[in-house]
This record gives C-alpha cells, structure tokens and sequence, in this order.
C-alpha cells in the first residue's frame, strides 16, 4: 500500500524581482506513513514553512512531485486543491485562525459546509467533535469570550471534524503560555495515539519532543530524519 | 435510493449554499450597521428619489387616464384656440364659441351625430342657509349620451329644459354632503347664485381627477346658463361632438374644422380660432408626458445608481481588505474560489437589496406625505400616491443588479487571493 504522503525532489523558488529567484525547498524527498507523527524542525526562513504549505495543499511546488494518498498533488488546479484541504487536511495555526463572528460551534462547521454536507449533519457533526473535547459549555461562545487554550481546541475540533487523512500543526502552541501548551500537546499526542496522522511544525524542541519522528530542515534541505526513542 | 440521496445533497449545494452566503452576509453587514447604512445610503436615495416621484406621478395618471375614460373613440373636443394669445385671459376677451357655433356644427356636417355644446362657471350654492361653492356646466341633453354619464336618480336635461330656460339642475354626489341635502333630493329647491333650482337628477359617481373631484359640479340647460352668467361666458361655449364613424375620425375633422372657419368667416392662410383635441392626440399628449417622465426617472436612476454602486464598491474593496484573513481562513479549510467570489458577491447584492427595501419603503412613505401636505395646503382632492407593482420589482431589481455589478470587481479580487498569503496578512 502507498504511503500517506510520498514527496520526491520536491523544489519551490520565490522570485525575488531583479535579485533572480530564492530557492526556499531545493529538493525534498520524503515519506510518511499513516498514523505517524512527524515534528519539522528549524530555524525561521529554513524553509520549514514552506514545505508546510506544499504538504498542506495550500502551495503547488516549483517541481517535484507530491502524492498524498496516491493524488498527484503537484498536478492540481487550485479548486482541485481546495477540495483536497477540505476532505483530506486540517490544520491547526499557532494564531487559531477562528473566524471573529462566528460562535466555536459555526467554526467547528466551517469545512462541513465547503464540504456540502446538510446542517442538521453538520451540527451533529460538530457537536461530536466538541463534546470529545470536552468543550460543549463553550459551543455557543465567540473566539473573544474563550481563552487561548479553549480557542486552540476549537481549532483543533475545526480541523478533526472531517475526519482528514493529515492533520497539519504550524507552531500550534506558539501563542500559548507552557502549562496550556502542554495540555495542547497532549492532546495532540492523544488524537496520534487513536491513528490520527500528524506533522507538527515547530522551532522548539521541548514541544518537537512529543512526535514520534523528527526531521530537521535547513536552507531547503532535510538535514536529518529520525524516529525518537523516549517514546 | 441511492440516486435520490445524491440528487438531495446536490439540490442541498445549491440552495444550502445559498442560504449559508445569506447568513454570513447578514451578519457582515449587522456586524458593522453605521457602516453599512452608510454605503446603500446612495442606492437608499436612489430608491427612494425615483420611487417618491413615480408614485405621485402615476397617482396623478391614474386620474388622469380616469378622466378620459369616458371620451370614446368617437368623440372630440373642441374649444377656443387660446393659445394664439399671450395670455389665456386675452384669449378669453378676443375669442368667440357661442351655442350657435354647435347648432352651426350639428346641422351642416352630416358626420356629426350628435353635439354637446357646454359652459363652465363656478358659483355660490346654497340650501336652507347652508353655503358653498361648485363648479356649473351649462349644457344640453346631448351632454349625457356623448359623455356617458350615467345617473342615480331623477333625469338629465332635456330639450325642453334648454329650449324654455328653466331653472332645473342636476347634481354630482359630492353636493349632497356640501350642502346636506336629504338622502331624496329630487325635487329639492337650491340657490345657484341669485335663481332658485329644482333638482331633477342627481350623477352616478365619478370619483377625483387631477386634483378636482368630478362630483363636485353641478349641471344646469345651457340657455338657463348663458341667462344667468352672461355674455363673456355665453362667448366660451365649448362642445364636444361626437362623430358617426370613429374609423373616419381624421376626415371628420377636417370637415368640422372647414365648417367652423366658415362659420367664423376665416380667411385662406389665417390660423384656426379653435382647437379640436381627439382621443387620439389625447393619448399622443399623455404618450409624450410618459415619455418625458421615463427618461428624467431613467436619468435619476441611472446616476443615482451609480453613485451608490460606487459606494457599495468602495467599502466592499474595504471589506475584502479588512477580511482577508477571514478569506485565508475559507479557503484553508477548503474554500474554492467560486465559493469566496459567490460569498462576497452575495454579501454586496444583500447590501444593495437591503438599502433597495429601506429606499422602497421610505419613498412609499415620503410620497404619501407630500400628498397629505399637499392635501392640506393645495387641493384636497390631491390624487394618492399610487405605487404600482412593477415599480417595487423595479427598484429592488435595480438595486440588487446595482449590487451584482460594482460587486462583481471586489469579489473577484476576494476569490483570487492566494491563501498563504492571505493566510499570513495582519
């Protein structure tokens, strides 16, 4: 069976006006299976963030090719892509990324609604994810009236609830203080455990220290890939 | 069963999408309602402009149009060409029709069937010391048959009454209340100035026109009229001549027209003294007012509408800056981007239909005031305000459009947003 995610001389250049192109990825070649937990490692402008975009289906790659779950990724329109973000990704950002007016519940229902699917369902749907995480008191309550915790599990139900194949995590604990951010992680590490897949993107390693498989990038490059023993 | 399930999801793509779009551009707009307000305030005017002057405008058409309901196909009206004089009250001094004109008329053209010949004069009325005034037409019998008046009681004119001059009349509805006539008053005895009138019939009625009711008149022979109000009236006898065949109306013309310069001893080349006003150029003058109030509407319109789609375009740029990072979000959890374009298209239609319903509303409202302020201060037979359905449809079809088309450029602005970038903007 294809791995989840099979990337190969993956490369994206930015052009940079008259100062020619810069190489952000020059040439990834990376595979994962499902059920992994991978953290990616490095430091700001490595290029890490890039190649979050280009797993996530928000960027198409300069060259190379991406398969997730066989999907010839690189080939796609971008309507092609926003519906694989829909039905196979969800992701989780360091600033939440909830939509101001809409209550926790409404954003939880945010991708079923891209994804066509009734509202009765929907809000079945969204309440499921809500009460695992255990935030039905707040289901009613807009992103101002939650704490950034609360608002990141929020989040996290948002990106659960179409029971994606990936679950992408960039620095999902970056604006959160340390006691939150390790129950965020745990909570991460808990939703790998029931077989969730997921890429964690992160600059520290304390939080890098919950995935299974880290990879650290520098100037573009894979600099080393290895499975974490304390696990 | 399986194809039924997919054919439910579909029409639920459509119409639940829809549905969604409208929710989330009410709330947009109930998000920041001084802002909103502002930006339909154009199209609010536009709408509420056209639709105030449309309604008092087809207020006054409609009782317009009521007015010459009665004038059939085969009729005409005739009176003295005034406009050959600066003035009307030159016109009036220099200008002669007298009853005999209309005898002239009736017996020496033989299309003519019939011919009503008839004065106008207003006058003090009275009964049983209560006063008013009204309006008096001195006329014929024919006066009925031609016009098609109809009658609630008693009976109109007739040859009798205008060949002895008797001192009878018949009147509109409306004197009844203005004098408190008995509910039977055929047979009462009025005041019309200083001679004293048997009621003999009483007009079925005929409701307002033109700011003047029509049952407000009251109906005497014309030989009594020109009797009681002189030589200066007896010199305005107007008619209105009703022909055999309506399909040889222009000949007719003509031939009414040789009559009378025969009668009024015209010269080759020297300008009628009279003028002969068909159904036809009726409608050709009522075809021109339209016309002409189509395009200043139009006019109003249009710009009105511009200025407000401007507005609307304006802040919708705004919005989609101001949002960006909403439209990152869409699209991350798998937005495309027709659904981005359909979302803030929707959201400006809603916003242009909305200030479309304030304007409708508000013009319904506006028009109606100035009717009553017209009401109490000019006439009080003002004709409502009249809002006819295609002008509701109209208005908010043009607003909506409006919307759709200075929406279109921010929207598509929206929908091509890359979402990293959008993603990633403060």
């Amino acid at each position: 069976m294809a791995a989840l995610i099979e990337v190969s001389n993956l490369k994206k250049d930015y052009p940079m006006g008259s100062a020619g192109v810069f190489n952000a990825l020059k040439g990834i070649d990376l595979k994962v299976e499902k059920g992994e937990f991978v953290a990616i490692m490095g430091a700001s402008g490595s290029g890490k963030s890039t190649l979050l975009h280009l797993l996530g289906c928000l960027d198409t790659p300069t060259s190379g090719s991406y398969l997730l779950e066989g999907t010839p990724v690189h080939t796609l329109s971008s309507d092609q892509l926003a519906e694989l973000r829909n039905k196979k990704i969800g992701f989780i950002f360091q600033s939440f990324y909830l939509l101001p007016r809409a209550n926790a519940l409404e954003n939880v229902e945010l991708p079923l609604i891209y994804a066509k699917i009734p509202p009765s369902e929907r809000r079945r749907k969204a309440m499921d994810v809500i009460s695992f995480l255990q935030l039905e008191n707040h289901a009613h309550h807009l992103p101002n009236q939650l704490s950034g915790g609360q608002r990141q599990q929020i989040a996290i139900a948002r990106a659960l609830v179409n029971k994606p194949s990936l679950i992408m995590a960039d620095e999902p604990t970056g604006n959160l203080d340390s006691l939150t951010s390790q129950r965020i992680m745990e909570l991460l590490k808990k939703l790998n455990e029931m077989g969730n897949t997921l890429i964690l993107v992160t600059h520290e390693a304390d939080i890098a220290a919950y995935a299974k498989r880290l990879i650290k990038i520098k100037d573009g490059r894979i600099i080393s890939d290895e499975l974490m023993k304390k696990n | 069963m399986a194809s039924a399930q997919i054919k439910k999801e579909e029409i639920f793509g459509l119409w639940g999408t829809f549905v969604e779009l409208v929710k989330v551009s009410l709330r947009a707009i109930m998000a920041s309602k001084m802002r909103s307000f502002l930006t339909v305030l154009g199209i609010i005017i536009g709408v509420l402009a056209v639709v105030t002057v449309l309604s008092i405008i087809q207020g006054v058409f409609a009782s317009f149009f009521k007015e010459f309901e009665t004038m059939g196909a085969d009729t005409m009206f005739i009176r003295p060409n005034y406009e050959m004089f600066k003035s009307h009250v030159e016109g009036i001094r220099r200008l002669k029709m007298t009853y005999d004109d209309a005898l002239y008329v009736k017996e020496n053209v033989p299309d003519v069937k019939d011919v009503a010949p008839f004065l106008m004069s207003t006058d003090q009325i009275s009964y049983r010391g209560k006063k008013d005034s009204t309006q008096i037409i001195g006329t014929t019998e024919s006066y009925i048959t031609v016009n098609n008046l109809g009658l609630d009681e008693g009976r109109f004119i007739s040859n009798v009454d205008v060949a002895t001059r008797r001192k009878v009349c018949i009147i509109g509805v409306d004197i009844i209340d203005k004098l408190a006539l008995p509910p039977q008053c055929v047979g009462e005895e009025i005041q019309i100035g200083r001679g004293t009138y048997t009621i003999i019939g009483v007009q079925e009625k005929k409701g307002g026109s033109f700011g003047q009711s029509q049952d407000d008149i009251i109906f005497i022979p014309l030989t009594t009229g020109i009797q009681q109000y002189g030589q200066t009236v007896a010199n305005q006898v107007f008619m209105v001549v009703q022909v055999k065949d309506a399909r040889r109306m222009d000949d007719s013309v003509d031939k009414i027209s040789t009559a009378l310069r025969r009668k009024h001893g015209l010269k080759f080349g020297q300008e009628d003294d009279f003028r002969i006003f068909t159904v036809e150029q009726v409608r050709k003058i009522i075809k021109q007012f339209t016309s002409i109030s189509t395009m200043v509407v139009t006019a109003i319109v249009s710009i009105t509408l511009i200025v407000g789609g401007i507005g609307i375009m304006n802040i919708m740029l705004v919005s989609v800056t101001e949002r960006t990072r909403e439209i990152g979000i869409r699209m991350a959890v798998g937005a495309k981007r027709k659904h981005i374009l359909y979302q803030f298209l929707l959201e400006s239609v809603t916003l242009s239909t909305l200030g479309g319903v304030i304007g409708l509303v508000s013009g319904w409202g506006l028009a109606h005031f100035i009717v009553f302020i017209l009401r109490k201060s000019v006439s009080e037979t003002f004709p409502p305000a009249y809002v006819p359905i295609w002008v509701v449809f109209l208005s908010l079809i043009f607003a909506a459009l409006t919307g759709a088309v200075f929406g279109v450029y921010p929207a598509y602005k929206a929908s091509r947003l890359d979402p990293i970038e959008a993603l990633r903007y403060e």
